[in-house]
């Protein structure tokens, strides 16, 4: 992507859409996210990334003299949705279906889309998986149609536990509280794993109920009796906000580190209780120079909100998705997904964090991470606000890196 | 067996971890109890009264927080927290007088109908206004301190608070039930409704008071507990089915049935958080853990991390065993 020419050419989709003169088959990538109901909030962010990476595509000329169509479905928060709109999005042409918001609607789609990619040949379909982080789908799940562009709980943990040990916060005990679902239990290995090269002892694992707990006091109650240093948790959303308001209501003094503290409305809502705590980002504007700031600069222009938790992953990983369709050439007028994936399994762009890539053996990108805490100097405040994120660590993509799984055995097509 | 006690520790260290365990966890789970008491008071009575389950009634829980977020920048936490369960006892007034009353003709399905209606409604309402995300609604400062201190550590004062407000909304309904003429009243409009209106009481009227009541006690309790918690788009949805299981198990129209099933389920979901068993250790006393542990599955499933299923299980077996509830009349 020229960043230089995506704000020129800012119009540009728009009018390429007036033009629409259809010839061939056109690239069809849908958003497979929840859109509607009590978890939308969430996939309405994958959605704005993903159409702000699609307007930057189709600004530089989309693919074969076309622009790229997006077209949104909404899983309605479940796998069943997932599964009846990915059909209904391969009933309509699409080729390309990126989702992120869940790892249980990514288990269902990366299945469904190897099923229909064995039944269907030349027919293929590409999942971009830009969020659903949990092990498995680069694991034993792993398939040649499913490329994962956010980190994952062993990526996300070994760079928070080294940032955490070099900023002299950890301490020699850590609580690991987690939900009880693929993520948490992820989360609550990685964070066993990753003892040795922390130095701490795990003194207690707890796995609860997903955002069905309102009151975390009993938990506050076992954090305390565990006499930890540390929490590191991979709880998101109302799980992760309410643990930490219940730990301070209780002046419980321990240090939290958590993948998803940068979600919108966390800071503001947890106010000054956040201050000192420790998050792991795919992105962070103080951490990546000029260039970044162009980029949030940008996006704020488009969407109306400054990058935050998921949206930058996913921007970068549709820029890397970009680039592999640059390389890809039309056959027949029309886009062959396997040269396409093949394409993307060579992806790299250099983002303003850093470059990035697509690792083949596993599909699991090879993303920089940078480790940051909630202090009221950051330089972009969040959540109107006076705090923000200030970068502590940052990783470059092979320093965050963790090996492939050796549960992961990809068929590649012949 | 309780989670804290570690092997190396001696037997008196154990006491008093049990000590702290039992005291800190009756105390979280009675005040969690009085909590879902506030919200689940109103939709009793008025289930109670017009045999109909309001979905809508979390809502109306949202709402009051979400009132009393906005007003308190402008008038002030305590003024807020009076004045937001007020206005949402006028909008449970209008929400009876012209939803309601219209489709109570068609029968029970209609209603029920109409109030899940409107609970999705009023949430995306609050979305509209207030956006996606959770709200900065915080405790304010001078109310934001430790009470005491509990084997060395801070029990927040508003916790407290809002127990003590639960326990005297329930006094003040309790009396007013069963103390004044405005109770008998309202008692035989929702036992015999057909015989109170025979004797020349304005029943439509009680029904119209009693939801009004019932969704500024929901609006109270929001208001106070979205401070405490969070106060987001969804608290309607989480808190829901929590109340519906709190009114089953109490039996519906009760409301010390309703009381002491609140007490129950914010009991048990604080005490199984700390106890790590699993039916694989059980197993164990009698030699067949290393079995258990292998079967894996449900066998070494901690109750811990089941914490909050149990209150649904309960609900289960009492209507199973007594489905009026604990203390319900009412088949």
């Amino acid at each position: 992507m020229h960043k230089s020419t995506q704000l020129k050419f800012a119009i540009a989709p728009t009018l390429a859409l007036v033009a629409g003169i259809v010839t061939a088959a056109p690239v069809k990538i849908a958003v497979l996210e929840t859109l509607s109901g009590p978890q939308a909030s969430t996939g309405l962010l994958y959605r704005t990334a993903v159409k702000y990476a699609i307007d930057q595509m189709n600004a530089a000329g989309g693919w074969n003299g076309e622009p790229v169509q997006l077209v949104d479905y909404d899983n309605q928060g479940g796998p069943s949705g997932a599964s009846d709109k990915l059909k209904a999005a391969i009933a309509d042409g699409v080729q390309i279906v990126v989702q992120g918001a869940s790892s249980a609607v990514g288990g269902q789609i990366t299945e469904d889309v190897r099923k229909h990619n064995l039944r269907n040949p030349s027919k293929e379909i590409v999942y971009i998986n830009v969020g659903a982080e949990a092990l498995e789908l680069t694991g034993e799940k792993c398939n040649f149609h499913h490329f994962r562009f956010g980190g994952n709980a062993q990526v996300r943990t070994k760079a928070l536990v080294d940032a955490m040990k070099q900023a002299n916060v950890l301490g020699s005990k850590v609580y690991s509280i987690n939900q009880n679902y693929s993520w948490g239990q992820d989360m609550e290995h990685a964070i066993s794993d990753n003892a040795a090269a922390g130095g701490y002892k795990v003194v207690e694992k707890a796995l609860h109920d997903v955002n069905k707990i309102q009151d975390f006091a009993p938990y506050v109650a076992k954090i305390k009796a565990s006499n930890a240093d540390t929490v590191l948790t991979g709880n998101w959303s109302n799980d992760l906000l309410l643990l930490m308001k219940a730990t301070r209501a209780a002046g419980l003094k321990v240090r939290f580190g958590t993948v998803y503290l940068d979600q919108p409305g966390n800071v503001a809502n947890a106010g000054e209780v956040a201050v000192g705590h420790y998050v792991v980002q795919s992105f962070n504007p103080e951490a990546s120079g000029a260039e970044g700031e162009r980029f949030v600069t940008d996006y704020k222009a488009k969407t109306g909100h400054m990058p935050a938790f998921i949206e930058p992953q996913t921007v970068f990983g549709m820029q890397m998705v970009a680039d592999a369709l640059k390389r890809t050439k039309p056959e027949a007028g029309a886009l062959n997904v396997n040269a396409f994936a093949k394409a993307l399994e060579a992806a790299k762009v250099k983002t303003s964090v850093g470059e990035m890539s697509m690792r083949a053996a596993d599909h699991q990108a090879l993303l920089p991470m940078i480790v940051s805490t909630v202090t009221k100097d950051a330089k972009y405040k969040v959540d109107a606000t006076d705090m923000g994120f200030k970068p502590v660590k940052r990783f470059t993509a092979e320093e965050a890196a963790t090996p492939v799984q050796s549960s992961c055995v990809m068929k590649r097509p012949a | 067996m309780v989670a804290m006690c570690g092997k190396g520790s001696s037997s008196r260290t154990f006491w008093n971890k049990l000590m702290e365990f039992f005291t800190v966890s009756l105390l979280n789970g009675t005040i969690y109890g009085l909590l879902l008491f506030m919200v689940s008071a109103g939709l009793t009575l008025i289930f109670g009264m017009m045999g109909v389950l309001n979905f809508a009634h979390t809502s109306f829980y949202m709402i009051g927080a979400y009132l009393a977020y906005s007003l308190q920048k402008v008038i002030g936490f305590w003024p807020a927290i009076i004045i937001a369960p007020i206005i949402v006892g006028f909008l449970g007034v209008i929400v009876e007088r012209f939803f309601l009353r219209r489709v109570h003709k068609y029968g029970h399905a209609h209603e029920l109908l109409v109030t899940f209606g409107l609970s999705f409604i009023i949430a995306e309402l609050i979305k509209l206004f207030f956006g996606n995300y959770p709200v900065n609604y915080q405790v304010p400062s001078s109310l934001n301190f430790a009470a005491f201190q509990l084997f060395g550590t801070d029990y927040p004062f508003y916790r407290l608070m809002m127990g003590v407000i639960s326990l005297l909304m329930f006094g003040l309904i309790f009396l007013l039930l069963s103390r004044t003429r405005v109770g008998i009243v309202v008692r035989s409009a929702i036992y015999r409704p057909k015989m109170a209106e025979a004797l020349g009481h304005n029943v439509p009227l009680v029904f119209m008071g009693v939801f009004g009541v019932g969704a500024g006690l929901a609006g109270l309790a929001g208001a106070v507990a979205g401070a405490f918690y969070t106060t987001n788009p969804n608290m309607a949805l989480e808190l829901g089915v929590l109340v519906f299981v709190v009114v089953v198990i109490g039996g519906l129209g009760s409301l010390e049935g309703a009381m002491v099933s609140s007490i129950l389920i914010g009991l048990i979901s604080s005490f199984a958080v700390g106890i790590d068993l699993s039916a694989a250790d059980v197993l164990g006393y009698v030699g067949a853990g290393e079995w258990a542990q292998q079967v894996g599955g449900l066998l070494t499933l901690k109750i811990s991390s089941l914490a909050a299923t149990i209150p649904f299980a309960l609900m289960l077996l009492v209507l199973l065993v007594r489905p009026s509830g604990l203390m319900g009349e009412k088949e």
